[in-house]
């Protein structure tokens, strides 16, 4: 007999008929979603910048990556960034966007200063930035640099895990990561360290249309 | 390893001697209690998520089969390849089967409690292939060659001088400075390299969603995403009791995992892996692979220990227990301590081999009021006692007692005749009307017990003095 004949014939052995609960239904309620988020995101370490449109985003942007000191730029190709054209805008940066710079992602990824990307959704109460993969939009963009930057449209912002349940269509990308905060560990001595494997700096321009 | 009771106290003596390991888990223990205290008080309503989240927890177990070829079937749709796992031999011929096809030698691995418990480091060593663990914690404990003495805070007996030391050993350098952040930025940087050369990446999970044949990853290090990301192929391992059914159970168990865990609201990093990547995808993992692991969790269910499998390896309990705040992790002699471990550990590894864990608890409830699926681990602890006693498991002394208290109680005429021995009995061991307890029993000569009385209500009774 194989494992899964064993295992399962033993689980329905024990079958039993039962109620299933009926699903929770989020109680949460935030007056504004956009403070909630930044409070979440900024108490645990992740900076969040307000904006009144995309041109103000974009200026933001600028000025990060001149803060950052930024060489090297690896970027999603969604729509949202491109109807930014960073690396026009940016000229004296090298970048690399996903899926139209030819070379080596994986490379420039590895190697990069700051990943940019967008979001396909972001959850007010946890301060978490759903990112998923998909065409022109790497993985590792949102991984490798030091420093990921997220552009982010507020009306993408719901309330909590069960709203952003409920609200769910189609199919699951092959991943997708809940992101909330930079990466961080208190494995030594219970003391909290920031930047072990992601990005050490997670920063979020949270823009108005 | 095995914990008998003779291990066991030898080791938590040796935990409870060490005054630095002490304060260390006096301090992690109680920092993970507050804060997760401190995060439940936010939500006014978590009793009634905790009744839901049992509820459901309960209601999968009674349906597994069905819920576990729906994740099949569903993950299989995907693209990934689903395989069953009735032991931990078999976990591991499985993993390094598919190692070996691909030609790995290096695989990088997120922390895992399932591939803890099968010991597949040491299978993969065997066959050739380098593992390298990647949550800080478990590679320090990795390269101590230890075992992890928490579920969650595997290296919280280390010092960050005992940290650097194998740190620049394994650098091959003398020293390195013992400063935390620069620990931790030569951690990022060394195990970066493994992470971009390993052939595979090996990861547990903390669930997977029968929905939609997806299994989800909860880090704070981001670990978690780089194994299921950089190499070309990505192995899970997760213990088949560990499914949600749907998306809203998973949200359920989600909201409640970092909270009871750490007092986070949510982990930094909750990553759901559905299948390889898609076309179209500018980069992840060729092959996603899912071990489905029973190793004698099935045999559970159906039988009065089915509820310990509702467990979602939070370490609530661990934090409040009394008994794992001193004695510490490997006290245990299993990669599950504290009161989830040892009910666990027993059940799945052999209660003979664990004998003093049903004992290694004072009985007093916390684990079952912190538990966010509220287990009722002291009734098991309980039950385990009474098979330690049927299976003529317990000491001589422990059988002989047990034997003799219930010939005792089961008649009125014996118990009567052993309570007027006792008070004739007693009488050398009474100070001052306590009963003091001889010196082998009491060592620091502080325990009374109060004595028998001269009459028992019983007699009290019959002479009307009541
Ligand atoms: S038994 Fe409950 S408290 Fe303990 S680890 Fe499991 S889920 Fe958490």
């Amino acid at each position: 007999m194989t494992a899964r004949t064993e295992i399962l014939q033993r689980l329905r052995a024990q079958r039993r008929e039962v109620n299933v609960p009926h699903p929770w239904q989020s109680r949460q309620r935030f007056d504004d979603l956009g403070q909630q988020f930044a409070a979440a995101l900024t108490a645990v370490y992740g900076k969040v910048y307000l904006a009144a449109s995309l041109e103000e985003a974009s200026g933001q942007l600028g000025q990060l990556l001149a803060e950052l000191g930024a060489r090297r730029v690896v970027a999603n190709d969604e729509l949202l960034l491109s109807a930014l054209d960073p690396a026009a805008r940016w000229p004296d940066l090298v970048w690399h966007i996903v899926g139209q710079t030819p070379g080596d992602l994986r490379a420039f990824a590895a190697a990069a200063d700051v990943g940019l990307s967008s979001a396909a959704a972001a959850i007010a109460e946890t301060g978490s930035l759903l990112i998923a993969s998909g065409p022109g939009r790497s993985r590792l963009v949102t991984l490798l640099p030091p420093v990921h930057v997220v552009l982010l449209p507020a009306r993408l912002l719901i309330t909590d895990l069960f709203t952003f349940i409920a609200a769910r269509g189609g199919e699951m990308p092959a991943n997708m990561t809940f992101v909330s905060g930079p990466s961080k560990t208190a494995d030594i001595e219970q003391t909290m360290s920031i930047g072990v494997h992601g990005p050490k700096q997670l920063s979020v321009i949270l823009y108005q249309e | 390893m095995t914990a008998t009771m003779r291990e066991f106290r030898d080791r938590a003596t040796i935990a409870i001697e060490d005054v630095r390991l002490q304060t260390a888990l006096e301090a992690a223990t109680g920092r993970f209690c507050t804060a997760r205290a401190a995060a439940l008080a936010k939500l006014p309503w978590v009793e009634a998520m905790r009744d839901q989240f049992k509820a459901m927890r309960a209601a999968t177990l009674a349906n597994l089969a069905q819920h576990l070829e729906q994740f099949e079937r569903q993950a299989t749709a995907v693209g990934a390849q689903v395989h069953w796992a009735r032991g931990g031999a078999e976990a591991c011929a499985i993993v390094t089967g598919i190692a070996q096809r691909r030609g790995v030698t290096l695989v990088t691995k997120s922390k895992s409690m399932a591939t803890e418990e099968i010991h597949l480091n040491t299978a993969l060593a065997q066959a050739g292939i380098q593992p390298v663990e990647t949550d800080l914690g478990e590679w320090i404990i990795q390269l101590a060659g230890e075992a992890p003495s928490h579920i969650i805070a595997p290296a919280i007996h280390k010092t960050k001088e005992q940290v650097a030391a194998l740190f620049a050993q394994e650098l091959g350098q003398t020293e390195l400075p013992a400063d935390i952040p620069a620990l931790t930025a030569v951690a990022r940087q060394m195990l970066r390299a493994k992470f971009l050369a390993a052939g595979m990446g090996i990861s547990g999970g903390n669930l997977a969603v029968a929905e939609t044949g997806s299994v989800v990853l909860v880090t704070n290090e981001g670990n978690g995403r780089m194994v299921t990301s950089a190499p070309p192929v990505h192995v899970a391992v997760i213990g088949i009791e560990k499914i949600a059914p749907t998306w809203d159970d998973a949200a359920l168990w989600l909201s409640l995992l970092a909270r009871s865990a750490t007092g986070q609201p949510m982990s930094i990093y909750t990553t759901v892996v559905t299948g390889p990547k898609r076309a179209g995808d500018p980069d992840g993992p060729e092959e996603v692979h899912v071990v489905l692991l029973d190793n004698g969790r099935s045999q559970l269910i159906g039988s009065k220990y089915e509820e310990i499998l509702q467990c979602i390896r939070c370490g609530a309990c661990l934090n409040i227990c009394p008994v794992y705040r001193e004695a510490g992790g490997h006290a245990y002699g299993s990669p599950y301590s504290g009161p989830i471990g040892a009910v666990l550990s027993p059940l799945l590894f052999g209660l003979e081999k664990y004998p003093a864990l049903p004992h290694a608890s004072s009985l007093c409830g916390a684990c079952k009021e912190v538990c966010p699926a509220r287990i009722d681990l002291p009734r098991m602890l309980l039950e385990l006692r009474a098979d330690l006693v049927a299976q003529g498991l317990a000491s001589p002394v422990e059988q002989f007692l047990e034997q003799g208290a219930a010939l005792t109680m089961r008649s009125s005429r014996v118990w009567q005749f052993v309570t007027a021995m006792g008070r004739w009995g007693q009488r050398p061991l009474l100070q001052n009307g306590r009963l003091t307890l001889p010196a082998s029993l009491n060592p620091v000569g502080e325990r009374q017990l109060p004595h028998l009385a001269a009459k028992s209500f019983r007699e009290l009774w019959r002479q009307g003095e009541v």
